[in-house]
């Protein structure tokens, strides 16, 4: 366990003959916050999955705080929140969070899982089966699911996406406190604004490959708009 | 951009000399064949096993490439394997389907029915089946990774499991028939020769055979990756 | 260990949730046990007693293509299975507690069955029931074993309900002849015979070993 929370050299993912991703290379300090943006297909999730160690390079390496992606124990210092829920319909909130516990050997399983809901806001809904509930209350409870461990580096794919203001602002202060505790972000997203008002650094990809990369905050603000209109302009 | 193996230039060069050897040993063994004695017993019929038993080599050959290349595959990651496999396990039914059609024809006329569930008729046939369903694998999997990998997963299980089938088959199964011709002394004087040339020369259809095939997977890899294209 | 028995533990709770899992199973090989019933002429008679297991080993087949088939595609919703492989273990711990589960639940259909075949086809299997179980149990762990690897290999094929008895039945004639043979040396002598166990024995242990090494690379995108 050394080094950088994040480092990828030349990191390539082609599935058969489609090229997804092509010589990223990217580096992250603990406590950092990357934001990536780019048009759909350029390889942002592909980006996501190899990092949490569900898909493996076939090009380049991947390392998270000195571990290869792939092995076990960097997967343990990963948290995961996909496009898709990753929760059982007919277990409820509870149970999935539960499980999710244990798969990550959380020790205190149990007490994790009652903080976490209290947290999320779900205490009172904890016994329901989640396909009872609605689109905030499920991503709140997916977002649960990927902090039960306590991870050191989170990566978050379109999180905000299909949000109202209001579960959107209150993602929003969840992710800045998680960025005080100084954890490491790692944050899809489509939104430049969005980017600049919760990463201090942020990258372009496009077809695969980092078309630009510098400051997510406001200062580059602008730069990062330029540079996401010309990506989505060149795909 | 990483580039992808390129098709393997050795495989190429290796075509006209593996062609010019087939041709040779088949025109020897056809010769062989030809002046081989007639079976007492059996009649000319007999002469089918000529055939029959080069290809069941070649059969089994098949399926064993196919699952070390799968294993290979799978440690490596390197494509190559996967077309090697893939290749193999088409030339291998080929000759697969062969054996089946050749031993009923030469059951008939020996023993007077077509088919017997002895241990060795049985785990070909079964072997047959896992062929297939290793190509139906293959065809119905999207994605060219996937599909590598899923296949040498059953590549890999199917090699298990073939033995396991003889074994089994053979403690429960039918009384075995089959003429156990691999010891020796148990071909009649004469025939030793054409037997071994033949099965020099179904190896070695078997391995033009797949050169070929190979080198048609990598000749359609490569006009592929003229335009990468990106995205999942 | 611990990631084992919480995908058991989440798997079986899954299924007493809905149990629709167990009933198709159940209802299909009470079908197929009736059918058969039905279509051998004269009924019940010595010989049909003597084909009887190889007609339950095929229930049991029937069955556990069905649940293996659905023990993965509960997974491909909500991209589940993501979730799972994300856990920080050897993936083969994965592919163990699936099959656990697969097993167990399998292990309650075919109890039931069992009982309801020993009654159409007029057998005795009372006096050998644990025996009977001890047969039952290690051929669905073969069953179980190469099938729960191949049913999240066929779940992510086109035509996945075609592909799982494709590539497995082949794959299952060791374990069927081991188990029908035990099963009829059972129903015939009392005894449990000692090679066909020991094929199962040796069959399972391949199986189990095999997949175990290999499921990493059948989780992987």
């Amino acid at each position: 366990m050394s080094g950088p929370a994040l480092r990828a050299s030349g990191l390539g993912k082609r599935f058969g003959r489609s090229v997804a991703l092509d010589g990223v290379d990217l580096e992250l300090p603990e406590g950092a916050s990357l934001a990536v943006l780019g048009p759909n297909g350029a390889g942002k999730s592909t980006l996501l999955r190899l990092i949490a160690g569900l898909a493996r390079p076939t090009s380049g390496s991947l390392l998270i705080a000195g571990t290869p992606a792939h092995h076990p124990a960097a997967r343990a210092r990963v948290g995961f929140i996909g496009h898709a829920s990753l929760l059982y319909a007919s277990l409820s909130a509870r149970e999935n969070l539960l499980f999710a516990a244990r798969l990550q050997r959380v020790p205190e399983a149990a007490a994790r899982v009652a903080g976490w809901l209290e947290a999320a806001g779900l205490a009172r809904v904890g016994e329901l089966p989640v396909s009872h509930f609605s689109r905030g209350m499920s991503q709140r409870l997916a977002i649960a699911r990927g902090l039960v461990h306590d991870p050191s580096l989170l990566l978050l794919d379109e999180p905000f996406a299909g949000l109202d203001p209001r579960a959107a602002s209150r993602l929003a202060a969840q992710l800045a406190s998680l960025r005080a505790a100084g954890r490491t972000l790692l944050l899809v997203t489509h939104d430049p604004r969005r980017a600049a008002e919760q990463c201090d650094r942020a990258i372009v990809l496009a077809a695969g490959r980092v078309a630009y990369a510098g400051r997510g905050d406001q200062a580059g603000a602008e730069a990062l708009e330029r540079a996401v209109l010309a990506a989505s302009d060149a795909a | 951009m990483p580039p992808v193996p390129a098709a393997s230039s050795w495989i190429r060069r290796s075509l006209l000399p593996s062609g010019l050897a087939l041709a040779g040993l088949a025109l020897l063994w056809i010769l062989l064949v030809a002046r081989a004695p007639v079976d007492g017993m059996q009649g000319v019929i007999q002469k089918i096993l000529y055939v029959h038993v080069p290809c069941a080599f070649a059969a089994y050959a098949g399926f064993g490439v196919t699952a070390l290349c799968s294993a290979l595959y799978l440690w490596s990651n390197d494509e190559r394997y996967d077309r090697l496999a893939a290749a193999s396990a088409e030339v291998g039914v080929l000759f697969c389907t062969l054996v089946i059609l050749t031993g009923p024809i030469w059951a008939k006329g020996t023993w007077g029915h077509w088919w017997a569930w002895d241990p060795r008729l049985t785990v070909t046939l079964l072997l047959w089946f896992i062929y297939l369903a290793y190509l139906l694998l293959r065809s119905f999997t999207e994605g060219s990774a996937r599909t590598a990998r899923f296949a040498a997963v059953y590549g890999i299980a199917g090699v298990f499991a073939i033995p396991l089938n003889y074994f089994a088959i053979e403690l429960f199964g039918g009384a075995a028939m089959h003429p156990d011709n691999l010891e020796r002394g148990s071909l009649g004087a004469g025939m030793g020769w054409a037997f071994l040339v033949g099965v020099l020369t179904g190896l070695a259809a078997f391995v033009h055979l797949l050169l070929l095939r190979t080198d048609l997977e990598a000749l359609r890899a490569e006009t592929a990756e003229v335009e990468p294209t990106s995205g999942r | 260990m611990s990631v084992l028995l919480a995908i058991l533990w989440k798997d079986l709770v899954t299924e007493w949730r809905s149990r629709d899992r167990i009933a198709a199973m159940l209802l299909f090989s009470l079908l197929v046990v009736m059918v058969f019933h039905f279509s051998l002429p004269g009924g019940v008679t010595k010989q049909t007693q003597a084909s009887a297991p190889g007609l339950l080993w095929i229930a049991y087949v029937f069955a556990a293509l069905l649940g293996l088939n659905r023990s993965f595609s509960i997974e491909l919703e909500n991209d589940a299975l993501a979730g799972i492989a994300l856990s920080p273990v050897d993936r083969g711990w994965i592919f163990l507690g699936k099959t656990a589960a697969n097993w167990a639940i399998l292990g309650a259909a075919q109890a039931i069955t069992a009982c309801v075949f020993a009654l159409v086809f007029d057998l005795a299997l009372a006096a050998v029931a644990l025996r009977l179980a001890l047969v039952v149990g290690l051929g669905s762990l073969g069953l179980c074993s190469v099938g729960t690897l191949f049913a999240a290999v066929a779940v992510r094929t086109r035509f996945r309900e075609v592909m799982l008895p494709l590539l497995l039945l082949p794959l299952l004639v060791p374990v069927l002849l081991g188990a029908v043979r035990a099963t009829t040396g059972l129903i015939e002598t009392g005894a449990l015979a000692w090679a066909p166990v020991q094929l199962l024995l040796v069959t399972d242990a391949i199986y189990l070993i095999v997949s175990f090494l290999v499921f990493d690379y059948v989780l992987d995108e």
